[in-house]
């Protein structure tokens, strides 16, 4: 028997948990937690503790596969590599390299992410290269980046514990964030006043001190109603504001249209509650917002960000300890795909592909011609597709046909494709309408890092071999590279990847192999080998020089209820499940706990439309309709129901609306009309 | 001996030293019907053999044999332990003797003292913290080294069982914690402040502290997967709380886990340290084991489904799921 522990990351969401991963005869048997590691202190939540489950199911994909007369047969590598680069290099012939669009993971490691842009970009040709954070935080990089002049949770993790005042909006923290909320709690035992905003009850909003309640939706105007209140009452920070920041009169004037009263009326929130709240955010010494998708998963999703960072901006709570703008990133390596330059108009290190000089120094690290024009991003590659303007798309650890919105337009749109490549770890509903697969690697099978959603790079160790004939992801990307003729994709090991990041990217510069393994814990901007790198951003000045503030005014979301279509249906994950299930689904703790999924409807509603807890119902949009149970609850407020995402069976996106932000792309998952009827039979 | 024999005779028998052989000696004379004390000057009985590895000829494990005899020798009706005293003088003749000994100042009743080993916990300052005593034994019980006592007092705060001749105690050396103690952020001193905190509540306040802390729990099963006493398949605690269901059915999960492992708990303190939520796990299974569950929480598990009712409505929201209205 042999044995072994192996310290490596947890791959759910953005948190960054090490934990040690128990290796008993070549197989995962367990985890263990890690009561030295920053984030975790020993302490995780209920997918990260059982996540060894999922590495050894008999469901794992152990061969390449390829479509043969309909049906997806096994293949060997060979054949399946040959079958991608033909394919991919017939589509380049026929129509060009735009043709072909790459959907890179959030699931994967930043070398592979680092992979799947260069071969996009060298090798293809195309800057059609995104992934899932179009769907999570896009709009924050976008909205962050025109403020601060950089797109990331501003300060670290451990700082929330110690936090004066803590403004949650749109986060689920400690269903989705658990080490993160886990800090929250600590924070309000040690006297931190607890702010929650969201429509829906969450565990932490029964913990608050003030929990307000807005109709989904209307975040612009709730936060201009804050700065309302604090400007007239004085609150602001004035030396800060003069000193860092630029376009105040534009703001204040804005603003002022935002009386309590009016913020009452669009939002639902009592006067009174804003107002003590807006009191209570600006007289804290330091305060902290955190948010997530509630935020930024709307068709004004850039807006909401650049009102949140107006908020912070107003009352100086921005480069200082237990302060700043804290978008919590959803999975444990969105932050490092966006950081990699996965995105359609920027290289690694958010370097835009439009910017010439930029372009001149990848052009000479990889010794090619790069494309000028930036890219489609997920959703209009989709559109794309349905319009036969795209025909090939290689898609790596994502599975779009569950978590993207409007999943029948989705579903039609790929069968168009001429070329669909998946890479996974499992056949997922958009492997099954793949023409080759590529079997790939989990977290536990290969070398690499994450970088979790305070910027820290977090090392993944190889505990256990791939089953099969599967390979780690960055060796698959590397054939297929070179059989595309790519020069520069030999490399011997992760470590001379990083090597490369750190060379073409300026805010990696410093990170290597040999300082993470000596436990040294880098967050970005980390630009020279002698740099410890940047807990807080934005210390002396902003990444832009001046912080910007936004005049914002309210928009309504792309979809209203109405007669026929009632009610507002919003979406999330839940604690027991990750996205579209493909890992927390075959661990049989979490299946026991949550089999299936279901739609929160409130008791008046449900009394209303009469449906018992429990009943089959359907649930209906413009777009499709699904069945599936009712639970009835007051955490849903009276006119809204929600349903998770992670649930093949009854997925919530059949129903979503991918109306999309004009600046970021966004589509509008949060917020659609929908209406609930009975079954009849059954 | 003399035909008075009879007449004088005490039925008692005084062991001196506490090693194997007057443990074996005791446990001989205490199942043959006499009263043994077994008189040890250290804390604890054990001598020796427990500082052994292995035993000449049979190369058995010493506490192997040592361990059995130790717990016999403790609990058995027959036999007093007078540790941490030492033999003074002594009168009379053959068969009915008088001895007088002198018992050390120990600062805790060891009648109460139920191990626990959280006024150890206590922060002490590190010129007083004291590594090893040559050859002294350390289990179980607390004794205090009186050179190094600063008489701070904050382990008889600590103290559970509130001893009544603790006028001061502190530089207590305990093997167990020092394992745990040099990480910096493990709020190390915590289960004992929050256990005292607790002692000193009414029982109305004890339901709204628990129920406030068990609304935070995030049911991710760390306790039981990390506990190293709990058998999953003698207890699942999945079968106590409603699937789905979060914050989890309080007190009925806590208490099911608590309950299982409160006579075996090793007082790791691992459920607490692993606890996303921080909740004072380690105290449970401690208030638990000796006090009434009615005391503690208002609440008599399997009695009453009034007092369930009343501990769920008190219960601050229920988040995930709702019975239907």
């Amino acid at each position: 028997m042999r044995d072994d522990f192996v310290l490596t990351t947890c791959p759910f969401c953005g948190c960054g948990c090490s934990f040690y991963l128990t290796v008993v005869n070549g197989c995962a048997v367990s985890v263990e937690s890690c009561f030295t590691d920053r984030v975790s202190q020993g302490k995780l939540c209920i997918k990260g503790r059982h996540a060894q489950e999922f590495i050894h199911s008999p469901e794992r994909l152990q061969t390449p596969l390829i479509r043969r007369n309909g049906e997806l047969a096994e293949a060997s590598w060979d054949e399946a590599l040959d079958f991608v680069s033909q394919g991919l290099k017939r589509i380049k012939q026929t129509f060009s390299a735009d043709a072909i669009g790459l959907l890179s993971s959030a699931k994967c490691t930043n070398e592979e992410n680092y992979l799947m842009m260069r071969l996009a970009r060298a090798v293809i040709g195309t800057n059609n290269v995104d992934h899932c954070a179009r769907l999570c935080h896009a709009s924050t990089v976008a909205g962050l980046a025109a403020a601060f002049g950089s797109g990331a949770m501003t300060n670290s993790i451990p700082e929330v514990a110690d936090a004066e005042c803590i403004l949650i909006t749109g986060s689920n923290t400690v269903e989705q964030h658990p080490l993160i909320g886990s800090r929250v709690l600590t924070a309000k035992e040690r006297g931190a006043t607890l702010i929650v905003v969201d429509p829906r009850e969450t565990p932490l909003s029964a913990q608050a001190d003030l929990f307000l309640r807005p109709r989904p939706g209307t975040d612009v105007t709730w936060i201009n109603g804050f700065m309302n209140v604090i400007i007239k009452e004085g609150l602001h920070n004035a030396a800060f504001i003069k000193e860092r920041t630029e376009g105040f009169e534009d703001l204040a004037k804005t603003v002022a249209a935002y009386d309590p009263a009016r913020v009452e009326s669009t939002t639902g929130v009592p006067a009174a509650q804003l107002i003590q709240a807006a009191r209570a955010y600006a007289g804290a010494k330091s305060a902290m917002i955190l948010y997530a998708m509630g935020i930024t998963q709307h068709s004004t999703g850039t807006d909401n960000v650049k009102s949140i960072a107006n908020l912070a901006m107003l009352t100086g709570n921005i480069g200082r300890p237990h302060s700043g703008v804290n978008p919590l990133r959803g999975q444990n390596n969105v932050q490092g795909a966006c950081d990699m330059g996965a995105l359609p108009n920027v290289y690694s290190g958010y370097q835009p592909v439009a910017d010439a000089l930029a372009r001149a120094r990848f052009e000479k690290a990889w010794g090619c011609e790069l494309p000028t024009k930036p890219g489609l991003t997920v959703v209009e590659m989709t559109n794309a597709a349905a319009a036969g303007q795209l025909h090939a798309l290689y898609v790596m650890g994502e599975n779009p046909v569950l978590s993207d919105p409007d999943i029948n337009h989705v579903h039609e749109a790929l069968k168009k494709l001429d070329l669909l490549v998946v890479q996974d770890i499992f056949l997922t509903e958009t492997a099954k309408l793949a023409d080759v697969v590529l079997p790939g690697a989990c977290f536990a099978e290969k070398e690499g890092t994450f970088t979790n959603t305070d910027r820290t790079v977090l090392r993944v160790r190889k505990a256990v071999e791939p089953p099969g004939q599967a390979r780690a992801d960055w060796r698959v990307l590397c054939e297929v590279a070179q059989r595309l003729g790519g020069d520069g994709f030999s490399y011997n090991d992760v470590a001379d990847i990083m090597a490369e990041i750190a060379r073409v990217t300026p805010s990696y510069g410093g990170i290597s192999y040999e300082r993470l393994d000596r436990g040294e814990t880098l967050s970005w901007p980390c630009p020279n080998p002698n740099s410890p790198g940047t807990a807080i951003l934005h210390k002396e000045r902003f990444t832009r020089g001046l912080g910007r503030f936004h005049a914002i005014e309210y928009r309504a979301p792309a979809e209203e209820p109405d007669d026929q279509f009632p009610l507002i249906l919003t979406t999330g994950r839940s604690m027991f499940h990750f996205h579209t299930g493909t890992m927390t689904r075959r661990i049989s703790l979490l299946n026991h706990e949550e089999p299936t999924g279901y739609v929160e409807v409130n008791p008046e509603d449900a009394h209303h439309l009469s449906l018992a807890d429990g009943e089959k119902v359907e649930v209906k949009s413009r777009r499709g309709s699904i069945e599936i149970a009712t639970l009835v609850t007051k955490r849903v407020p009276q006119g809204t129901v929600f349903i998770p995402f992670h649930f093949a069976e009854c997925a919530a996106n059949a129903l979503t609306n991918s109306a999309l932000d004009p600046d970021s792309k966004i589509p509008e998952l949060k917020v659609c009309a929908v209406s609930i009827a009975k079954r009849s039979a059954k | 001996m003399d035909s008075n024999l009879d007449n004088k005779t005490v039925g008692s028998v005084l062991v001196i030293g506490g090693g194997i052989g007057g443990i074996q000696a005791s446990l001989d004379l205490a199942d043959s019907g006499y009263r043994v004390y077994l008189l040890e000057s250290l804390p604890a009985i054990g001598g020796v053999m427990p500082t052994l590895d292995k035993t000449f000829p049979t190369n058995d494990c010493s506490m192997c044999i040592l361990a059995p005899k130790l717990v016999e020798a403790g609990r058995h009706p027959n036999i007093e332990l007078l540790t941490y005293s030492d033999f003074e003088s002594i009168e009379g003749e053959a068969g009915h003797f008088s001895v007088r000994v002198r018992r050390k100042p120990r600062y805790v009743d060891p009648e109460k003292c139920t191990g626990c080993a959280l006024c150890t916990k206590v922060d002490v300052p590190d010129l007083s913290r004291v590594v090893e005593h040559d050859g002294e034994l350390w289990v179980e019980r607390i004794a205090i080294d009186e050179a190094k006592c600063v008489q701070c007092g904050d382990c008889a705060r600590a103290c559970v069982k509130e001893n009544s001749n603790a006028p001061a105690m502190s530089s207590i050396y305990d093997r167990q914690s020092n394992g745990l103690l040099p990480l910096p952020e493990l709020e190390k001193a915590r289960s004992a402040v929050e256990m005292r905190n607790v002692r000193e509540m009414s029982k109305e306040e004890r339901l709204g502290y628990w129920c406030y802390q068990m609304s935070k729990c995030m049911k991710c099963y760390g306790c039981r997967d990390i506990c190293p006493v709990f058998v999953e398949s003698e207890c699942r605690m999945e079968d106590w709380a409603k699937p789905g269901l979060l914050p989890p059915d309080a007190p009925l999960y806590h208490l099911a886990r608590a309950y299982y492992i409160a006579q075996r708990c090793t007082h790791c303190g691992f459920c607490e340290e692993t606890c996303p939520s921080s909740l004072p796990l380690r105290a449970l299974v401690d208030l638990i084991r000796h006090e009434d569950a009615d005391d503690l929480f208002a609440f008599v598990p399997g009695l009453s489904e009034e007092q369930l009712q009343r501990i769920h409505a008190s219960f601050p929201v229920r988040v995930r799921q709702e019975e239907p209205a």
